[in-house]
């Protein structure tokens, strides 16, 4: 433990789960920080069992500390209790590797995973003695970056960064230190000017600052205006191209204390062929690109030996539309087995489920089953583009009933555009048909009782997906709903949960937000908002009060169907994915009619614009 | 530290290594120090369990449905204490020296946590009745008379909730105490130990100085754990023999 964590050292004994802030992990990178040109802080806003478990901040470490004279460290959120003590002795938010307090870097950057972190964000700022506005920060401060899938509607939150990276990371990070350790070293480096220089010279980086905004009198945007003509007007999404080629970091931190996935993550490839019309990943990691197997096994061979981990997920969208799975799985299989390696595979969809897959990977054989129909009727199905049907689901449970299992779990969501209560209906119409087909399969195990779970979550529009222009159900819509579908399940096996419908709203208003909702965030962060995605610290009064005092009306953000000829606080992002596509799919929704995947048909998303090796993509250019 | 590459080739190379005719069983000496107070027996465990993959050993796995690694450790620490003595037993099957298998063990280890002797065992950790520590405390109720106090209250019975398999209790925790000494050293108790420590009757020293700051009100209210320090020094068997 160095020096600076003395202080620290002495309040660990009294919060919970002390390992958190402890570091001292194996794999961590130390450098000698007077010999280097940029210190950059990554940021998770959420607790450290989580964050540790990311493979985006995994990469993006490795990345920054491949080069020499850069220096990446780690920094998580900490839990409350630990908080309330730094504040108690006066301690300010510190990076785990070196202990320093993160005034002292030259660049700060968050991950953006889900928007319920925003108030996590404010709150890490608050505890490091940042101040929160891009505007109020002079030269000396660190410059704060955002990225990650939130990053494409940051609007909300744009305020308080300096500038935003949009779409993969593995080149731009890099070339924003090169850029900054550059402009330091010639002595010409200002805020300003750096800002500006970025946004012109290094391609998909957003700096919100640089557009002006302006609105109509009713209150949706009327125009976004680069304030130099040389930036772009729109904001193109980077990507990498060639996933083989791209960077692997081929060691990890190794934490002591247990983390969400602490086993090796296998990213097969980018970016999903299916087009589920609210999937807002589906559309923003466009277009795939695959790794080739053989690379994959070299990867994870190196990950098993410089980690010791004794389990390997294969980590994508949806795994089974790999097209080498087969290939991947028995090269790794070749010596994973005999090295007792556990191989996991989630993201199944219920039409790959087979047998032959079931012998073959001892993690599907022995864990519960999950699917997502995410929805209860043939029709809305096709509305939502989820090309599942319902005797793929049925021949899939069947498998793992005949294998033994008798524990199925199926998510679905509420609230759908179109949805009727006869889909709603539907849902526990298919839960007991699963639990049906469970008797009708002789090979079950008898002594056993069947289980079904329902997990029903609550439908948010989300930009850049054919959705995002619906409008969310209302509270009392989607309470009603919730307890209607409730008073259709009266089998005692099927168990039912589902989301709170009050945390989706303000996820939606976040997701679709504009840069007016700055004061509230502020608000929040001042009356000590944080871990919102956390249940016991989420309360849905204090954020309409926060909303009131600072004259929102969350109502416009969550429950209203935008114009489909609006200018859309994200239309300053371009993700590859064209607006047309997106309306076209969203009147296909409406006619109920559904959309090949992009194996079977390119639908002309747009997206193949980009580039991409290894992807289905016709004629992708790069 | 072996590349990632060498340790391939080394992999292969252990499966040429002469096979034992029963598993061995060697014992790790490690200290367990500084940010690894905070790391549970549990994280521990979880930890070696890597440690000994990384670092290519060939390692005994029980055979059967579930094939695992036989690790062993000697009587846990509770998180928050520090210790210069740990002991974990664990089974080979091929041929490789003590001194190869710690030099391995600690290229994937870290200062805080290190291999510091590998042997052969001969003494079993049932043996261990005793462990000696080192503690301080820091507060702001210590004056020039408290050791003078401590060593007067020491004499006479302190009780105390203590955790048994039967649920909790109150014992006198003075009995599980072989030897005991306090000195202030810049403003800081000072205290060295001997406390029992065999499975059954094993004393926590936390709960020895939480006693002591009860009733001799070394901390004016304040919250104990932000003022002690503890390190586990050695460990005896029942004669005050070293244990090794
Ligand atoms: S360009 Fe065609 S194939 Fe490529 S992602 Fe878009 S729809 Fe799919």
């Amino acid at each position: 433990m160095n020096k600076n964590n003395t202080n620290i050292s002495s309040i660990l004994k009294s919060v919970s789960k002390p390992g958190r802030y402890s570091g001292g992990e194996y794999g961590q990178i130390i450098k000698d920080k007077s010999k280097v040109a940029a210190r950059f802080a990554f940021c998770f806003p959420d607790t450290y069992e989580i964050g540790m478990s990311n493979l985006g901040v995994r990469i993006l470490y490795g990345v920054l500390n491949k080069e020499d004279d850069v220096w990446c460290e780690r920094v998580y959120n900490p839990w409350i209790d630990m908080q309330e003590k730094m504040k108690e002795h006066g301690l300010p938010l510190r990076a785990c590797e070196s202990g320093d307090p993160l005034t002292e870097f030259d660049m700060i950057g968050f991950t953006l995973q889900y928007e319920m972190s925003y108030t996590n964000v404010l709150n890490m700022l608050d505890l490091a003695g940042i101040p929160l506005r891009s505007a109020d920060r002079d030269d000396s401060m660190p410059i704060i970056i955002g990225g990650g899938p939130c990053a494409y509607n940051a609007e909300p939150v744009a305020d308080f960064f300096d500038l935003f990276n949009i779409g993969e990371g593995e080149e731009m990070l890099p070339e924003l230190c090169r850029l900054y350790i550059k402009m330091k070293k010639e002595g010409r480096y200002t805020k300003r000017e750096y800002l500006h220089e970025a946004a012109r010279s290094i391609e998909g980086i957003y700096v919100p600052s640089l557009y002006e905004v302006t609105y109509n009198e009713d209150g949706t945007v009327k125009a976004y205006t680069p304030i130099y003509d040389d930036i772009p007007r729109q904001v193109k999404k980077r990507i990498m191209k060639d996933m083989d080629e791209s960077y692997f970091p081929e060691d990890a931190v190794m934490p002591y204390i247990e983390t969400v996935h602490d086993r090796i993550m296998l990213e097969v490839y980018r970016g999903c062929i299916r087009g589920c019309r609210f999937c807002q990943a589906g559309m923003i990691y466009r277009p795939v690109r695959e790794k080739t197997p053989e690379v994959l096994n070299r990867q994870a061979k190196c990950l098993y030996e410089s980690t010791g981990y004794d389990e390997i997920s294969l980590t994508s969208l949806s795994i089974s539309d790999y097209t080498e799975l087969e290939r991947l799985t028995d090269l790794l299989l070749e010596w994973t087995n005999e090295n007792m390696i556990n191989l996991s595979l989630p993201s199944l969809r219920v039409d790959s489920f087979t047998k032959e897959l079931m012998d073959k990977i001892a993690t599907v054989r022995s864990s519960s089953l999950t699917f997502a129909p995410e929805a209860g009727t043939q029709r809305l199905r096709d509305v939502i583009n989820k090309n599942v049907r319902e005797d793929d689901l049925m021949r899939a449970v069947g498998v793992a009933f005949a294998a033994g299992k008798n524990t199925v779990k199926l998510y679905f969501m509420s609230g759908l555009p179109t949805e009727r209560y006869e889909d709603l209906k539907g849902i526990a119409d298919l839960a007991s048909m699963v639990i049906d087909k469970y008797y009708d399969t002789p090979e079950r195990n008898r002594s056993k009782k069947p289980q079904v779970t329902i997990s029903v979550s609550c439908f948010i529009p989300k930009p850049f997906t054919p959705f995002q222009w619906e409008a969310q159900d209302t509270m009392e819509m989607l309470a009603d709903k919730q307890e209607y579908l409730g008073s259709c399940i009266t089998d005692k096996k099927i168990r039912y949960t589902h989301h709170d419908a009050r945390v989706s709203r303000i996820e939606a208003v976040l997701a679709r937000g504009d840069r007016r909702l700055a004061p509230a965030l502020e608000l929040a962060c001042k009356e000590g908002f944080k871990f919102d995605a956390w249940d016991e610290c989420f309360d849905y009064d204090k954020w309409i009060s926060v909303f009131e005092r600072c004259g929102i009306d969350p109502a416009f953000y969550a429950n209203r169907a935008f114009g489909l000829d609006e200018v859309l606080p994200w239309d300053i992002i371009d993700c590859g994915v064209t607006k047309e596509f997106l309306l076209r799919e969203r009147n296909k929704a409406y006619e109920g009619n559904t959309t090949p995947n992009c194996r079977e048909k390119c639908s002309g998303c747009g997206a193949n614009k980009l580039g991409g090796e290894r992807t289905c993509c016709p004629k992708a250019r790069s | 530290m072996l590349s990632e590459s060498q340790k391939l080739i080394e992999k292969k190379r252990i499966k040429s290594l002469p096979e034992l005719e029963r598993p061995r069983t060697v014992r790790l000496k490690f200290i367990k120090v500084g940010s690894l107070q905070y790391i549970s027996h549990l994280d521990l465990q979880r930890t070696f369990n890597r440690v000994i993959v990384r670092a290519c050993l060939p390692i005994w796995y029980t055979k059967g449905f579930n094939p695992h690694a036989k690790l062993v450790f000697s009587t846990p620490l509770s998180i928050g204490a520090q210790s210069t003595c740990e002991f974990l037993d664990i089974r080979i099957d091929r041929e490789m020296s003590c001194e190869t298998i710690m030099e391995r063990l600690n290229a994937e280890l870290t200062e805080e946590l290190k291999i510091v002797d590998a042997y052969i065992p001969e003494r079993d950790f049932a043996d261990i009745k005793w462990a000696s520590y080192d503690i301080s405390i820091t507060s702001g109720g210590i004056s020039e008379n408290t050791p003078e106090q401590i060593m007067q209250r020491i004499k006479e019975p302190i009780f105390m909730l203590k955790k048994t398999k039967a649920g909790e209790k109150e014992i006198d925790i003075t009995g599980l105490i072989h030897s005991f000494s306090c000195k202030l050293v810049e403003g800081d108790i000072k205290i060295s130990c001997t406390l029992s420590a065999s499975s059954t009757e094993y004393l926590n020293p936390e709960l020895l100085i939480s006693g002591l700051a009860r009733e001799c009100d070394l901390l004016c209210g304040s919250p104990l754990e932000e003022h002690y320090d503890i390190i586990r020094t050695s460990l005896y068997d029942a004669e005050f023999n070293l244990f090794k």
